[in-house]
């Protein structure tokens, strides 16, 4: 609202209602300033809003006075920066920013410093550690400890162009273009890296349980936990279940691990093996409720209950869902890449089912079985990185991890891969150790130490 | 033209098109023929009720209606080939479109009854007074429409800046906030707001396109809305039951001015093609986004009602794909054809000012985003640090 050809002065309030105010139209957002009235209208500079006729439009889009709300001016909003600034070139393209997405950026970066790389992930790209979260609290950690680096460091350190908090909706392979919800990206390859979620039944609401996969979700309970030993509800007994369960209680709190078999991590290990982990969870003050199903999980005032299926109930402050993992197939779908609960890839290039699109980490399926650990990924993206950028290399050659529990009351270390098929045999059971392997098929399969 | 159609008039009635073929193939024998010859007279402000007639005869603007088997793909279809030669009035039938939408999902069947078969028969007319509800809702602004019950219906007040389609004698489907006698929000309902006395229609200011859809400024004040023409009350649950399909409709607006925009590039290859061949996003490589797009809303469009929260998404990223393809391909055909698309009379000028409503009509590009952001995030217990 100009005056035209007069520029006027500025006035001060003489009227003591404090300085002058400005009012922004709800519909099309032009702003009266009381400084400068409306004088196209007839408004002199100077004019309270409240002093308006009432039969006053905007001078933009007509509307009243009553659709006029008082200038509240809002926190700016800095759009995350680029580390460097955007290439016009297609590059590759990672989407996630975890162990598996900065691993294929530095995989890449390692054979050739120039092939521009965007990397798109949906939290703020900060990089850390992962396995570290199941013995964090323990150790007194905290998330700015665990933050080895941030993002943006990460990104300058690796001439990326990080994209953060930016999620990938939408793939089309045939024209390399991938949309996030802050523009389209072109691509010449794309890796898929953006992990696996919380596959946490329904019962285990995310507002009321929390999922602990990654940093900020860390964060957030170690937030919850900060105000001193409080009680602690573990839904699901399989690795990250038990290595929460030991932490929580060494770092001083009240914890119930509640497992659906009769045996903590029984689908994976040995009677002999579990029964050990149960008498040392049990030494270290860990209430274990074997054979369970949850029913249930409400608030009751600050407090939260969780209903078996047996009708018994279990107060919390708070409860973790480790339930495993299931990669979402959402991405890979819109782009026609093949799934079967996970991103399927060859499992020697981790090619995916279309051209220059591949996957690594959590969110991919080899043989038909996902591998969630992080070992495997160093490999997986030495060989993403030679396929894309056409170098000679052997490829990846998947085998099992070495599997490390890491319950300081019961450490169990299993190698090899170990089957649901094979037979168990004991070969040391003692005060000091258990060794067992498993054969199958006259071959040994397995060798697990606890 | 107008002849043939006459004689046409009920044939989609009757005859069996299990498939659409008959629909589609006159929907665009109208858009080739007397829309294309209109369009620009439409965007100097010609609103174009006629060609609406001819289409909702043909059944282009009911396909998507259960009477008609909730085709929504073939709805979409018709929008498109509506789209592809006027912008206007591709925009103009998602308007007729989902307002029929409402009627049809509505729970007051007597409303549905009286209203229904001549909205889709193009013996009246009205569109949609959404945009501001839809935003209130995703928590972007204040729902403008206040409410008070009273006996047999609500009185309602409040001022919508601009709604297409509609005109005295016509009506749209509007959302009101409903508040106590204290002035505190209980809940909102939807009704068919009816655009005669008292409802007063204002002149909007010139918009630099969309002038021939008979868009008005409304102002109610105290205006009465009988039980009878509420349409969902509380209107929320039945928003989240109809807004995939409300978006995505919108779809055929974006698929049809983008198919549009590779007509005009296509027009120049034979004269322009030796320098055109330096330019990006030409016909060949547009095309073939577009029909990778299609092929997906076409898959979408066979569940327009699923309410996962996948799905949801899905929809939003093909109709911000739509808005973003919109954007590029029209730019490109203006510079495909240099100054014969840049007279005031051309079509890729105009078109690129449409592909601008495409992307700025509620919800826009940046509110897809943020929706599609909000949607991915998973929750974490209250009191976290985020």
């Amino acid at each position: 609202m100009n005056a035209g050809t007069a520029i006027p002065a500025v006035i001060e309030p003489t009227d003591g209602l404090g300085p002058w105010r400005r009012y922004i139209c709800r519909v099309c957002g032009l702003i009266y300033d009381e400084a400068e009235g409306d004088v196209d209208s007839g408004i002199a500079p100077g004019t309270r809003f409240d002093d308006i006729p009432d039969d006053w439009e905007c001078p933009i889009c007509n509307v009243t006075k009553a659709d006029f709300d008082p200038l509240v001016p809002r926190a700016a909003v800095s759009a995350p920066q680029a580390a460097t600034p955007v290439s016009r070139t297609s590059g590759v393209v990672i989407v996630g920013a975890g162990t598996a997405g900065w691993g294929a950026a530095e995989a890449i970066r390692a054979l050739d410093p120039a092939t521009p790389i965007t990397v798109v992930t949906a939290c703020s790209g900060d990089v850390y550690y992962k396995p570290e979260l199941s013995v964090a609290l323990t150790r007194g950690a905290t998330p700015s400890s665990l933050r080895r680096e941030t993002g943006a460091q990460a990104a300058a350190r690796l001439g990326v162009r990080l994209m953060k908090e930016t999620v990938a909706v939408g793939l089309s392979p045939a024209s390399g273009t991938l949309r996030t919800t802050r523009g389209t990206v072109r691509f010449s390859d794309l890796v898929l890296a953006q992990g696996a979620r919380s596959a946490a039944p329904a019962c285990l609401p995310a507002h009321l349980c929390w999922r602990v996969n990654d940093l900020a979700a860390w964060s957030g309970l170690h937030a919850a936990l900060s105000c001193g030993p409080q009680r602690v509800a573990i839904v699901g007994a399989g690795m990250v279940g038990c290595e929460l369960a030991e932490d929580l209680a060494g770092a001083g709190h009240d914890v119930t691990l509640i497992g659906i078999e009769e045996l903590p991590l029984l689908a994976m290990l040995p009677r002999p093996a579990a029964e050990r982990l149960a008498a040392g969870f049990s030494k270290i003050g860990v209430r274990f409720l074997g054979g369970r199903a949850v029913g249930k999980v409400e608030r009751i005032d600050e407090r939260l209950r969780l209903t078996l299926a047996s009708g018994e109930t279990v107060e919390a402050d708070q409860i973790v869902a480790a339930t495993g993992l299931a990669t979402e197939p959402r991405l890979a779908r819109s782009g026609g890449l093949a799934f079967d609960r996970g991103i399927v890839v060859d499992p020697k290039t981790m090619r995916t089912s279309a051209e220059h699109v591949y996957a690594l980490g959590d969110c991919v399926t080899i043989g038909g079985a996902p591998c969630r650990f992080v070992e495997p990924i160093r490999g997986q993206a030495e060989a993403i990185a030679n396929a894309i950028l056409k170098r000679d290399h052997s490829g990846y050659a998947h085998r099992a991890p070495v599997i490390r529990l890491k319950t300081r009351s019961t450490p169990v270390v299993i190698e090899g891969a170990p089957s649901t098929a094979g037979e168990w045999r004991v070969l040391q059971d003692d005060a000091d150790a258990l060794v067992m392997e498993q054969w199958a098929g006259g071959a040994r399969v397995a060798r697990l130490a606890a | 033209m107008a002849g043939a159609l006459a004689l046409d008039q009920h044939a989609f009635d009757t005859s069996p098109d299990p498939v659409g073929e008959t629909v589609l193939a006159r929907t665009r024998a109208i858009s080739d023929g007397a829309l294309r010859a209109k369009a620009h007279a439409i965007d100097e402000g010609h609103y174009p009720l006629e060609i609406m007639r001819d289409f909702a005869r043909v059944g282009a603007l009911s396909a998507h209606l259960k009477s008609a088997g909730g085709n929504f793909g073939l709805a979409i279809d018709a929008m498109r080939a509506g789209a592809r030669q006027c912008g206007s009035t591709g925009f103009l039938m998602w308007c007729h479109g989902v307002f029929g939408l409402y009627l049809d999902h509505s729970e007051n069947c007597g409303l549905a009854d009286r209203m229904l078969p001549p909205h889709a028969a193009g013996e009246t007319f009205g569109g949609t007074a959404l945009s501001n509800p839809m935003k209130s809702f995703a928590g972007i602004e204040p729902m403008a429409l206040k409410a008070g019950r009273v006996p047999g219906g609500y009185r309602v007040t409040g001022t919508l800046p601009w709604v297409s389609h509609i005109g005295r004698g016509q009506y749209c489907g509007a959302i009101a906030q409903v508040v106590d006698a204290s002035g505190a929000p209980s809940h909102e309902i939807m009704f068919v707001l009816r655009c005669d006395e008292p409802v007063e229609l204002r002149q909007c200011p010139v918009f630099s396109g969309m002038e021939g859809t008979s868009t008005w400024g409304l102002r109610l004040a105290d205006v009465r809305i009988d039980d009878a023409d509420l349409i969902a009350d509380p209107a929320k649950p039945f928003i989240a039951k109809i807004r995939a399909a409300f978006i995505l409709l919108q779809l055929g607006m974006g698929l049809g001015v983008t198919e549009g925009a590779i007509d005009s590039m296509l027009e120049v290859e034979s004269v322009l093609g030796h320098v055109n061949q330096y330019l990006d996003n030409r016909p060949d490589e547009i095309a073939g986004e577009l029909d990778e797009l299609a092929g997906r809303v076409a898959k979408l469009a066979e569940t327009p009602f699923e309410t996962s929260t996948d799905y949801l998404i899905d929809v939003l990223d093909a109709r911000a794909q739509a808005s973003e393809l919109s954007l590029r391909s029209t730019q490109s055909a203006l510079l495909h054809q240099g100054a014969r698309g840049y007279l005031m009379s051309a079509a890729p000028q105009r078109r690129v000012r449409e592909a601008h409503f495409v992307a700025i009509v509620t919800p826009a590009i940046k509110h897809l985003r943020s929706e599609m952001t909000r949607l991915s995030k998973v929750a974490q217990p209250a009191g976290a640090l985020t």
